[in-house]
């Protein structure tokens, strides 16, 4: 017989999701709608905590578990980091071919003379691998067996917010989800009384540009995916801290009292949501332990700071890489370090001087920890930022610097099931264009999905009646040349 | 077409015809129903190849007009052909059991079900019979169906809700008890509890009208307009930040007063329409004042905007002009317009050039200049902007004004300007006299707000067609203002205007507008805030994706009573909460959750936990703390430091409220885009980037959280506690009493008198043992607390006030 429910199950679901049943109502529904059909059944309800993803079974055997996205926000220069161009070298102080950049999108040097940059490092080549890296990188680059790297990267968007946003979201549209909240909705977390999707950022302090809450937004998705800020200084994540005055002891005997009310009251209005509230409130008491235990860097080794160049106490990219690292070892699913300042329009010389050594050694003691742990191969570490750099300089002498570029630029991937010691894919000669297996952001996604065990075409949520994906509407692949 | 591949189909249909007789026995009952059954398996499967999208449609096949359905194809096969589905290709192909032959493709990830196929065929058997889509054709009048029960009703809307219960054999639940129906019907009009005295004067009201008479003093109320206010600033994305880049504060809030204000005096909707989109352009009416137009068509300056270094301004006009298809076509249409930005509709009947057509009514506003000056200060500026007074300090604003004109007539000539040095000594009195006028003067142009407007540029910008939605490419054809094609024309003697488009939405369609359309998408919303979900429940998507609604004809009728009275809201939700429908228990038994576990069938009321600002006014209103003033500038309560640490261009402080604005209600809390309060972001508030038509309801740790530790709810249980001390009576028993009657309106029985007297003992004794504890938890937020109550004591009921304040039952609407 016909059930009227099949043929709209995906586009009710969040529909009734919002009806805010309890989670094993939800999971009921899940079930009795055969979301098999696309996002597979669930395991648990949403708001339970065996909430075992929105793909269960995933699609595939996955390669990685967790997901660390080192964000080098502002825009990293490729030319200066890891794309070598002699031929640019060469092109030092000339006009760009207009045939190079004629109907491209322009940011800042709009309507300016376009006069090519000479890369402002050298390149050295490491391993036998023979991956060139820039000379800025010099413990990442002897580790070059170990990572991919994508030369060929496009996007769409060249103003950093709404790059972000591109980076982040598959689009520029506001209101959808992140990638991290579509990998713990998709996945579940696996981590005891802490999100599943961690953000934490880092700046040197200079003038860095704004970093928008929306970049880690659950938007349609329910709001348990949404990413939580953690500080490594200060409170670690808002109202975690027990009130002045309120000791642990009295935490808990009101958080045992509000139980034994809602219990009692259960009985008589047989409220699901009642259910689901006695479990959260079990969770945020947790958590409030839970949370300033990981925020506690005290068990870590002098070594490991040292490794890390972290800082305890002191929000720098090395103690956010050991952070990372502590999340992902408790079974947290996505973590999102954003490291600010790298949008260096003017001054490139010295700013690359001093933000890239921290980062350095922070991306390279994460990879070392990662491994030494046993914890690499299945996780997946992506370095890069929302776009790369114009070959065109911007700015006069010492204070020289580059543009926002979209056409061409740089992505960095280890760890769980990308092969080590490549490079992929190619811009020409100046560094403008990327030309050869062009590598768009969607496919990035597509590349993370896959190695988590999700087919990206398959992991849609029915949003304003399109199946919403993280990859979008237009084609997208996974980057199989760089997988293992 | 591979006749091979055919006869697989064909005699998969015949198989399936020989295996499948109960369903046909069943089908010759009931004909599937194409908007209902059939129209949502085509949609979701079919026409994004097959469907409205021209350019990429594939074999050159339509199936969502029945012409082409039936027509031959270049291969020779005809997909639909009526009464004969072993002759369809559509039935062949979506049987084949060769996989490349099988429709849908694997590669499009959709699968039909068998229950699907079969649907389908039957369709066919019977006719294959399209029916325009229901949310294009004007709403017809419809009787409600039959029924046993009549005399359940209490007005139309429940005949129909009866009618269609007993046809499934269901009965009404009993209606709410009197309680219930009080805290539920003041927070669905209010976003507030009734207070004590409010339900002892209601349960105590011997009237058989006790009901009427509550609804009509609600909705008579601010609150009520406040409470509305939540509801259409979610619609229509007002915030107090440009929500890109730098994400600087605009000057808006006085759009919000108006909002507000309309409310208030219940303006028809149709006008409400008319003055936001357009009351630039149309002036005020008689009883208008000349600044209501400005205020309110100061939503057409809500969008997203940036001046972000390095932004190539065609391409942000590109993105303002989708910005604004997507939240008109939204707020009014319940329409995605916006997905034919690249490419015709995949789904819907809209195409890219009606996308474009759509955008070219706001081609006209002045809004670029931002570009080049927009300043990286707080607020930032967004011209034009003008300075008004809010429509709530009208009258406070002409008083003054008056007195600083006699007082300036009064006082001696000399000592104006005041900057200037009196040549002697004044008298006392003319001293007091000008620091009162200068006081005046300061306080008179603190009224004056800011507020962006939209004005016309002389010659509106061209508008063209950017092929995939791509502003670099200005090859495509100029176009000039129009609505969607398919809704019709607009007879306009010069090009459309704003004022066109807003009448358009309102005139009846009787008369060539799509007003009862529009009635149709609000009135469902209005439906959903009083059931917690519409009567279709995609209520921002009426288009084929959404939901068929679950009762068209009371849908079609609501709407239509809501344009024959004029577009009256304030009668609207009195006729809905006036149902017994409405006043149904929101208890399910098992058996009745089980068979209908969403509510589609109205055989019960909804359970929900309050919006977010719902919460906020609950938890500091019980407290005592809530400042309830109508109106103004946004305020900013507590929050956690460094919470604007990522803003930049300038760089953030966040100056928490230290007066009376510490206390205010939700609704007037700073919205900041990128950032908005974790206190409201908890409970689900939206970032307003875009239109919001139905919150999620989440219920997570992180909401936890911010009840139990948040300051704000932290200070409002100190004061809860010192009303329960102050006014709950002499008894630990009695000031129980006050705390259950404050937050849940109801007495708390003997276990759970006994819990929180069990709490309240080991609170007093670690306090006694601890004072310095106590002091701790008092000292949390700006309220003074009453300083002859002993401090263990008022910190004992602190704890006690903060446990019922975490109870579900304190901001869950029953």
């Amino acid at each position: 017989m016909f059930d009227p429910t099949a043929s709209i199950h995906r586009r009710t679901f969040l529909g009734r999701f919002g009806l805010s049943l309890g989670g094993a109502a939800v999971a009921g529904l899940l079930a009795r709608d055969g979301m098999a059909a696309t996002a597979s059944s669930t395991g648990g309800g949403l708001d339970s905590d065996q909430f075992l993803g929105a793909i269960h079974p995933l699609h595939h055997s996955p390669k990685a578990k967790a997901v660390i996205f080192l964000c080098l926000a502002g825009g990293p220069s490729h030319l200066e980091t890891f794309d070598p161009k002699p031929m640019l070298a060469r092109l030092d102080g000339q006009e760009m071919p207009a045939s190079v950049t004629a109907g491209q999108p322009i940011a800042q040097l709009q309507g300016k003379k376009l006069v090519c940059l000479g890369p402002r490092a050298t390149f050295s080549q490491h391993k036998e691998c023979g991956t060139s890296v820039s000379d800025f990188f010099p413990m990442i680059g002897s580790m070059a067996d170990r990572y991919a790297i994508v030369r060929s990267m496009v996007t769409d968007q060249i103003n950093h917010d709404p790059a972000h946003t591109f980076m982040n979201c598959g689009t520029a549209l506001s209101g959808r989800p992140s990638m991290g909240a579509w990998v713990t909705y998709g996945l579940g977390s696996q981590a005891e009384n802490l999100p599943g999707f961690v953000v934490m950022t880092s700046k040197l302090g200079r003038n860095p540009q704004p970093i928008a809450s929306r970049q880690w937004h659950s938007a349609f998705l329910p709001g348990q995916f949404q990413g939580v800020e953690f500080s490594t200084s200060g409170s670690p994540v808002h109202y975690v801290n027990n009130v002045p005055g309120v000791s642990s002891s009295h935490q808990r005997d009101l958080i045992d009292t509000v139980t034994a009310l809602e219990q009692h009251r259960l009985a008589s209005v047989a409220d699901p949501e009642i259910v689901t509230r006695i479990k959260q409130y079990e969770l945020a008491f947790r958590m409030q332990t839970s949370v300033p235990q990981l925020a506690d860097l005290s068990s870590e080794t002098p070594e490991t700071l040292a490794l890390y160049g972290a800082e305890p106490g002191k929000a720098t990219v090395g103690t956010n890489c050991l952070m990372a690292r502590r999340l992902v070892e408790r079974g947290v699913r996505f973590v999102h370090l954003y490291h600010s300042e790298w949008d260096h329009h003017g001054g490139i010389d010295k700013y690359m001087r001093e933000i890239c050594p921290p980062t350095d050694r922070a991306a390279t003691a994460l990879l070392t920890d990662l491994e030494r742990r046993g914890l690499l191969s299945e996780t997946l570490v992506i370095i890069g930022g929302e776009f790369g750099r114009t070959p065109m300089g911007q700015g006069q002498g010492a204070e020289i610097g580059r543009d926002h570029h979209i056409k061409g630029f740089s992505m960095l991937l280890a760890g769980g099931g990308i092969r080590g010691g490549i490079s992929h894919g190619a811009t020409d000669d100046f560094g403008y264009h990327a030309v050869q297996d062009i590598v768009h952001v969607r496919d990035l996604h597509a590349t993370m999905l896959h190695l988590l065990g999700i087919d990206h075409a398959k992991f849609t949520v029915a949003h304003q009646g399109l199946d919403s994906k993280l990859t979008g509407v237009e084609p997208a692949k996974p980057v199989k040349a760089i997988l293992r | 077409m591979n006749p091979s591949k055919g006869i697989s189909g064909r005699l998969a249909w015949l198989w399936m015809v020989a295996v499948s007789l109960p369903s046909l026995v069943w089908a010759t009952e009931k004909v599937p129903d194409f908007n209902r059954d059939i129209r949502p398996i085509l949609s979701h499967t079919c026409f994004a190849c097959h469907g409205p999208d021209a350019q990429n449609r594939q074999a050159g096949l339509r199936l969502d007009v029945r012409e082409s359905a039936t027509s031959q194809l270049d291969s020779g096969a005809v997909a639909i052909v009526p009464g004969s589905p072993d002759t369809s290709e559509l039935i062949a192909r979506i049987y084949d059991t060769d996989s490349d032959a099988r429709m849908p493709p694997p590669e499009s990830n959709h699968v039909l079900a068998a229950a699907q196929k079969e649907m389908l065929g039957l369709w066919i058997a019977a006719g294959a019979r399209y029916d325009p889509h229901w949310a294009y054709v004007a709403p017809k009048r419809h009787s409600p169906p039959p029924a046993q029960r009549g005399d359940w009703s209490f007005n139309w809307i429940d005949a129909f809700v009866i009618g269609r219960l007993e046809a499934e054999g269901l009965a009404p639940s009993p209606d709410a008890d009197p309680l219930t129906l009080l805290r539920r019907i003041t927070f669905d009009l209010t976003g507030l509890p009734p207070s004590p005295a409010e339900v002892d004067a209601y349960l105590g009201d011997p009237r058989e009208s006790r009901y009427e008479a509550l609804v009509t003093r609600l909705l008579a109320s601010p609150r009520h307009a406040e409470r509305m206010a939540v509801w259409w600033l979610d619609l229509v994305r007002y915030a107090d930040t440009v929500g890109y880049h730098g994400d600087q504060n605009h000057s808006i809030s006085p759009y919000r007063d108006w909002v507000i204000k309309a409310f208030l005096d219940n303006i028809p909707f149709d006008r409400f329409t008319e003055l936001q989109l357009a009351g630039d352009l149309v002036g005020p009416a008689d009883g208008e004042h000349a600044d209501d137009p400005v205020l309110a068509s100061a939503y057409n300056r809500l969008l997203q905007t940036t001046h972000e270094g390095g932004l190539q301004p065609k391409e942000y006009r590109a993105i303002y002009q989708a910005d604004r298809v997507r939240n008109v076509s939204g707020v009014w249409l319940g329409a995605t317009v916006g997905c034919s930005q690249c490419h015709d509709h995949k789904y819907d009947p809209y195409t890219a050039k009606d996308f474009h057509t759509l955008g070219a009514f706001f081609a006209d506003i002045d809004d670029e200049s931002h570009f080049k000056n927009g300043a990286n200060k707080i607020p930032t500026s967004r011209a034009p902007e003008k300075l008004v007074v809010g429509p709530f300090d009208r009258t406070k604003a002409t008083e003054m004004a008056s007195q600083i004109h006699s007082l300036e007539n009064e006082l001696p000539l000399h000592v104006l300007p005041p900057s200037i040095q009196p040549p002697e000594p004044e008298t006392a009195e003319v001293i007091s006299q000008r620091t009162l006028l200068l006081k005046l003067s300061a306080d008179h142009k603190q009224l004056n707000r800011e507020v962006m407007v939209t004005q016309s540029l002389a010659t509106p910008r061209d508008v063209r067609i950017l092929h995939r939605g791509n502003w670099m490419d200005e090859t495509g054809p100029l176009v000039q203002p129009a609505i969607p094609v398919f809704l019709g024309s607009l007879n306009t003697k010069d090009r459309a205007t704003r004022a066109d488009l807003a009448q358009w939405l309102i005139t009846p369609v009787a008369r060539g507008g799509c007003g009862e359309l529009t009635s149709r998408v609000m009135v469902n919303r209005i439906w959903s805030l009083l059931f917690g979900e519409g009567l279709c429940r995609s209520t921002s998507d009426f288009g084929g994706q959404g939901e068929p609604p679950d009762d068209p004809a009371l849908l079609d009728r609501l709407a239509l009573e809501w344009v024959a009275s004029d577009w009256d809201l304030r009668q609207l939700i009195r006729t809905i909460v006036f149902s017994r429908t409405y006043r149904q228990s929101s208890n399910a038994s098992a058996d009745l959750l089980a068979r209908d576990p969403d509510n589609r069938l109205l055989a019960r009321q909804g359970r929900w936990r309050l919006p977010a600002e719902g919460v906020r006014d609950t938890v500091l209103y019980v407290s005592g703390l809530l400042v309830e003033q109508l109106g103004g500038v946004s305020v900013h309560p507590y929050q956690p430091a460094g919470y604007y640490q990522h803003l930049n261009f300038p760089q953030r402080e966040y100056n928490v409220d230290t007066d009376s604005r510490q206390w205010r209600r939700g609704l007037y809390v700073h919205w900041q885009r990128m950032f908005l309060h974790p206190q409201l972001l908890a409970f689900d508030a939206p970032s307003r980037e875009e239109c919001t038509a139905t919150r999620m309801r989440s219920n997570t740790p992180r909401a936890a959280l911010v009840l139990l530790n948040d300051p704000t709810f932290v200070e409002a249980a100190r004061m809860l506690a010192e009303r329960a001390i102050t006014t709950g009576g002499p008894t630990d028993d009695t000031r129980i009493e006050c705390l259950w009657r404050q937050t849940v309106s109801r007495e708390p029985d003997s276990h759970e008198r006994s819990l929180v007297k069990g709490l309240l003992a080991r609170r007093r004794a670690e306090f006694k043992a601890d004072p310095n504890a106590a002091v701790q938890l008092l000292s949390v937020g700006l309220a003074r607390s009453d300083a002859s109550i002993d401090q263990v004591e008022l910190a004992a009921w602190t704890a006690a006030a903060r446990v019922v304040l975490n109870l579900h039952e304190a901001i869950a609407r029953y």
